[in-house]
């Protein structure tokens, strides 16, 4: 059966092969002369976005799977998080606070109407909120929730809740995305429990589900109810894209006229479709800051001079510049500058030096041995592992740019790629030494940030436990939540985050930005103020 | 007889080709620390996505590392996973057979009804759901794949024993009182390696692509092992702007995969042994 | 005929349970608890006590031989669970996604058989000429590509160069076309290979030289007697490829971001969803079984000889 021929064959194959990639390298030139011209050729009052993920079941009170940006495009909040943090009256028209800090009383709008004619009031709030309180487990991450001690109906539209003690982010975390937003009345299942799933995606937003295939696509429609000024377009269809290349193409071919998010295309794609100048782009402030913690209960990360030293060893300018392809610029600080108290942190300013690096851990008594590349201590060598999430290529880039790096100061660093619920349960069981994080940003940050590094359960609270001066952080934080003074307020994050910075467990990588791009007959786009929320505000399609 | 001939002349052709490609890959593997003109893992973000030059004759990758090197090191894990795997799934195939085959009776029932068990998933989706299972990573795509095909080297040994075992010659040196495990090395060894060597042929280019089918999900090998699979995987998302990234470790499994398999169909034709062609393996 | 098939389909019975009793084992013996990795995905810190319940909640607590057989009473209910990670029925989830898997491996399918069937004839009938050679190259080629990689050069000329189909998405035939290719490709190559070996010994046999010699015209030997008794093992083939298919869309699904139960399948490997990880795994092990028989079911129409020489299944 077999022939001569098999051998000619093999090099036919090969030969095509290399006319086959040789092309290919030809035509990138040409690819990027595509225009715009042959963009969305449907409904010019539609949008077309896409999204890796299905959007989930539109459940204003559950998590994963739902997607935040669908959730916040049918579900509104009673506050909204605008730019710098600053909060304004969504839902509710105004609130009080009492002295003690403790009683909330908000006033509700009156014309407000879900999108199937239902009226918004107090009822249907409290029923919302009762409903996130009988399943406070899933929400106890936000603060607010365990502390809320009863929900009240003052009159048709004035709600009150009481908390057992002061908490003075509960206005910051009523803004957020999920969990406190609300679904109407025929939204609710017969027992009134949503944590099981909701019977209609029923809110009061500015869009309405209309159409939904799992994992093919969903469209929504303008809520030709909708209280506030009404979208301009009439439709937005988000299409299920999980491959960040086929996105891009997709986009390329006019398949879509929007991209919008966080590392949804690759960076250097996002750049060369910036550079033909067929398109729109736009990068918004930072958002949110990643950071690699140190756990100092592992004995060798213990020692803030080897934290300090690995810290000093890190080329973060260049690795992020070029990891991020200039997106995202180098951090110095855990919360960017921009955040609400966050602006004068005072510690030192760690740059890259290696000489010192090598100075600290040879001090540390980590020394390196003759004819030999890694550093020893007792004859033990200085061995590091990093775990990160496999599927997030910045994640996994930087720590292969990390091992390299340090390398050259004689530690070997070990990395571990891991999926996201292994990363998750091996951060809060305080099985890690090193771990990639994201801080969670607008509008979670500071007070969430820190309310995870003192509480138990999500890794930090364990990670920084040899600090010196951890009981004295411990209940700084305790006392910040609960302050009514502004004054205060500021002084004690000012010494929280200094000192968190200061001990180095927890290193700024980087400020994330989202990245938009879009067609050029799309305009009005501006980036949400809260990182999870639709950036569909305003925005317009064609003439 | 003329015809015969014939076949043996050309596919003594067919052998040295694929000898010489072999011949070669062994080397990279062998001395890919020597040929390589980089570190494959060593980064330098300044020199990102190199086209290829004197210094990188294939360009560089994400990282600014070198993708010659990468290629040349990616052998090593494919070729050496790909050994490995066969190596321990014959020597559990062996071992199973043997004793399946020479017992008989209910060891051999409950050994063969869980290779069919075993057999009853298609084999790649066996090993998405170890891996699903256990998590991502080379040593759990190894054991995944080892798991999925040592029942096939079982079966061919315990048919080879069975058939064995009915001939004279087994039954006289029973008689004469030699030792069942003696008989088993005497006898049925030589004759169930030449089977073998051709099936492991066949196997070795399965293996690649399977391994490099893994790390293509992300599933398999993980950073910063270089492996081509997992080269492609990340060079996907330069398909536009530097398409070749992905190109060369396609291009390299191929190259692997179709000299594998033209050996293994070479060999088995040449040895007269009969491919199952349903699924490409020996019966 | 009637109780040959009855006996070869209870054969499939026991390799069944073995089969769930392997997927059983697989979970029992990973790092990943059930009750933690549940309580993970649902955003729920996990307490001992909440954990002690939901143990409880899964039959975890019970013996290992009951968690068994209860399991085999659930699967044989198409009751596979609820998924971690949306708290719905995992049949339920599958179900709705099945019906495009389904849509892209019956279209590769056709294009297979449509391909393979004139090529590997005429390759057999004309050795060594020019369609011959194709068909070898096509062999070779097909079985040899990496599916991932073919995929992508695939959209690179035909979606983005010369923006002949989509680049993702399902609905209209254009959306199919790609990704059809794609996983039919190397069942062409293996169609096409066994029907060219298929045709070929055919030809030897003494039933064409005696036609022959009849004087029946050469085409009618073709098309009535070769060609019919030469698909057989073909047949064969298909259903043993099956779940070489179901595996193959797996990757075109990742590919072509094809929504269908492949790509729900890889989602499910990166949450540790376990539930779903292990419906997809039985559902292929029952349809590659299943497909099987009707298989032999089929080949003992077209030759009763299977039968009659009551051919034992392994």
């Amino acid at each position: 059966m077999l022939h001569t021929k098999n051998k000619k064959l093999v090099l036919l194959i090969f030969i095509i092969f290399l006319t086959v990639s040789t092309v290919l390298i030809g035509c990138t030139s040409e690819s990027v002369e595509k225009s715009e011209a042959d963009a969305a050729t449907e409904s010019s009052d539609m949008i077309t976005f896409s999204w890796p993920r299905d959007v989930g079941e539109m459940n204003p009170h559950a998590y994963n799977p739902s997607q935040m940006f669908a959730q916040s495009m049918v579900y509104e909040p009673l506050v909204s998080y605008e730019e710098g943090g600053e909060l304004k009256p969504h839902l509710a028209e105004s609130w009080e606070v009492s002295d003690d800090g403790k009683a909330y009383i908000f006033h509700l709008r009156q014309d407000v109407k879900f999108s199937d004619g239902s009226s918004f009031n107090a009822e249907i709030v409290k029923k919302n909120f009762d409903t996130i309180l009988d399943n406070g487990d899933r929400h106890s991450w936000l603060g607010v929730i365990p502390l809320i001690d009863q929900t009240e109906v003052v009159d048709e539209y004035t709600f009150k809740f009481t908390l057992n003690e002061p908490y003075y982010p509960t206005i910051q975390e009523l803004a957020n995305v999920r969990p406190v937003r609300f679904l109407g009345e025929a939204g609710f299942p017969e027992d009134g429990d949503t944590s099981e799933g909701v019977e209609q995606p029923i809110g009061t937003g500015p869009w309405v589900l209309e159409e939904h295939k799992a994992d093919q696509y969903a469209t929504f429609k303008r809520n030709e109810n909708y209280w506030g000024e009404h979208p301009s377009v009439e439709q937005i269809k988000v299409n299920v894209i999980p491959d960040a290349e086929t996105r891009v193409l997709a986009f390329e071919k006019g398949e879509l006229d929007v991209i919008f998010g966080e590392g949804v295309i690759n960076i250097d794609a996002f750049n060369q479709l910036k550079s033909t100048g067929s398109y729109e782009t736009s990068i918004s402030e930072p958002v949110a800051t990643r950071i690699l913690v140190m756990n100092t209960n592992e004995e060798t990360l213990s020692d803030i001079e080897v934290r300090q030293a690995l810290h000093y060893a890190f080329n973060k300018q260049e690795i992020v510049e070029s990891v991020t392809s200039n997106l995202e610029e180098k951090a110095d600080n855990i919360l960017s500058p921009n955040f609400p108290y966050a602006s004068n942190v005072e510690a030192t300013t760690i740059d890259y030096d290696v000489n010192k690096a090598e100075q600290l851990l040879d001090d540390a008594g980590w020394k390196m041995p003759e004819g030999k590349d890694i550093r020893e201590k007792d004859g033990k060598p200085l061995e590091i592992e990093l775990m990160y999430n496999s599927a997030e290529s910045i994640q996994k880039i930087m720590a292969e740019a990390l091992q390299s790096e340090w390398a050259k100061i004689g530690v070997k660093l070990n990395i571990d790629g891991v999926e996201l619920p292994t990363q998750v349960e091996r951060f809060s069981n305080n099985e890690f030494e090193m771990n990639f994080y994201s801080t969670s940003g607008a509008p979670y940050d500071p007070h969430y940030f820190i309310n995870i590094v003192a509480t138990e359960g999500f890794g930090f609270r364990e990670a920084i436990s040899s600090y010196p001066n951890k009981d004295e952080l411990l209940s700084q934080i305790a006392t910040v939540q609960q302050t009514t003074d502004e004054n205060e307020r500021q002084e004690l994050y000012t010494s929280i985050l200094s000192s968190l910075q200061e001990q180095g467990a927890i290193v700024p990588i980087s400020y994330i930005r989202q990245i938009a791009i879009y067609q050029k007959d799309v305009s009005n786009f501006s980036f949400p103020a809260n990182r999870d929320a639709h950036p569909f505000t305003g925005i317009n399609i064609g003439e | 007889m003329i015809e015969r001939l014939g076949v043996m002349v050309r596919s003594q052709k067919v052998m040295v080709f694929c000898s010489v490609i072999l011949g070669l890959l062994l080397l990279i593997t062998i001395f890919a620390p020597w040929i390589a003109p980089h570190d494959p893992t060593l980064v330098n973000v300044t020199a990102k996505l190199q086209g290829s030059s004197l210094a990188y004759p294939l360009g560089t990758d994400h990282l600014g590392r070198c993708t010659l090197s990468r290629m040349l090191y990616g052998a090593r894990t494919s070729l050496g996973s790909a050994t490995l795997i066969f190596m321990s799934s014959l020597s559990i195939g062996l071992i199973i057979g043997l004793i399946a085959g020479y017992k008989g009776g209910w060891v051999d029932q409950v050994l063969m009804r869980f290779a069919d068990g075993v057999m009853a998933f298609p084999d790649l989706l066996l090993v998405l759901g170890l891996v699903g299972i256990w998590g991502a990573g080379l040593k759990q795509v190894l054991i995944a794949l080892i798991f999925v095909q040592w029942v096939y080297y079982a079966r061919v040994i315990r048919g080879v024993v069975l058939s064995l075992k009915e001939q004279s010659y087994i039954t006289a040196a029973k008689i004469s009182g030699s030792s069942q495990w003696k008989i088993m090395m005497k006898h049925i060894i030589p004759n169930v390696l030449p089977p073998l060597a051709i099936m492991g042929t066949l196997e070795i280019g399965w293996a690649i692509m399977h391994l490099s089918s893994m790390s293509f999900l992300g599933l398999g090998v993980q950073p910063p092992i270089p492996e081509w699979g997992a080269m492609i995987h990340e060079g996907k998302s330069y398909i536009r702007t530097n398409p070749l990234l992905m190109v060369y470790p396609g291009l390299m499994i191929m190259l692997v995969v179709v000299t594998f398999n033209l050996l293994g169909e070479t060999l088995s034709e040449r040895f007269g042994l009969n491919i199952d062609n349903k699924e490409g393996r020996i019966k | 005929m009637g109780t040959y098939i009855i006996k070869r389909m209870m054969t499939i019975i026991p390799i069944f349970l073995i089969a769930i009793l392997i997927t059983f084992g697989m979970i029992h013996l990973s790092p990943v608890d059930p009750a933690e990795a549940y309580l993970a995905a649902a955003n729920i810190q996990p307490t001992a006590e909440m954990l002690a319940q939901k143990r409880q909640e899964f039959g975890l607590d019970q013996p290992l031989l009951v968690q068994y057989v209860n399991a085999v009473i659930q699967i044989s209910k198409f009751d596979f669970g609820v998924s971690y990670v949306t708290n719905k029925p995992v049949w339920e989830e599958v179900s709705s996604r099945l019906p495009a898997t389904i849509e892209l491996t019956l279209a590769s399918l056709v294009i297979a058989i449509v391909v393979s069937i004139p090529l590997g004839f005429l390759a057999g009938v004309r050795k060594n000429k020019g369609i011959d050679h194709f068909s070898r190259f096509l062999s070779f080629f097909g079985a040899s590509i990496p599916s991932f990689w073919f995929g992508y050069l695939l959209i690179f000329f035909f979606s983005v160069k010369l923006d002949l189909f989509p680049v993702e998405g399902i609905g209209t035939w254009k959306h199919l076309v790609l990704p059809a290719i794609t996983l039919a490709l190397p069942l062409i190559a293996l169609y096409t290979r066994l029907l060219r070996a298929s045709v070929l010994e055919n030809l030897q046999e003494p039933y064409v030289l005696f036609a022959r010699t009849r004087g029946i015209h050469e085409k009618n030997i073709m098309a009535k007697h070769v060609l019919r008794s030469a698909i057989s093992p073909m047949i064969t083939g298909l259903g043993m490829n099956l779940g070489k298919l179901m595996t193959g869309a797996i990757i075109v699904e990742a590919v072509f971001s094809w929504p269908g139960f492949g790509r729900y399948f890889i989602e499910a490997i990166f949450n540790r969803d376990v539930p779903v990880i292990q419906c997809y795994v039985l559902l292929a092990a029952g349809l590659f079984l299943i497909s099987n028989l009707i298989v032999d079911i089929i080949q003992m129409y077209i030759d009763p000889r299977i039968s009659r020489e009551g051919r034992q299944f392994q």
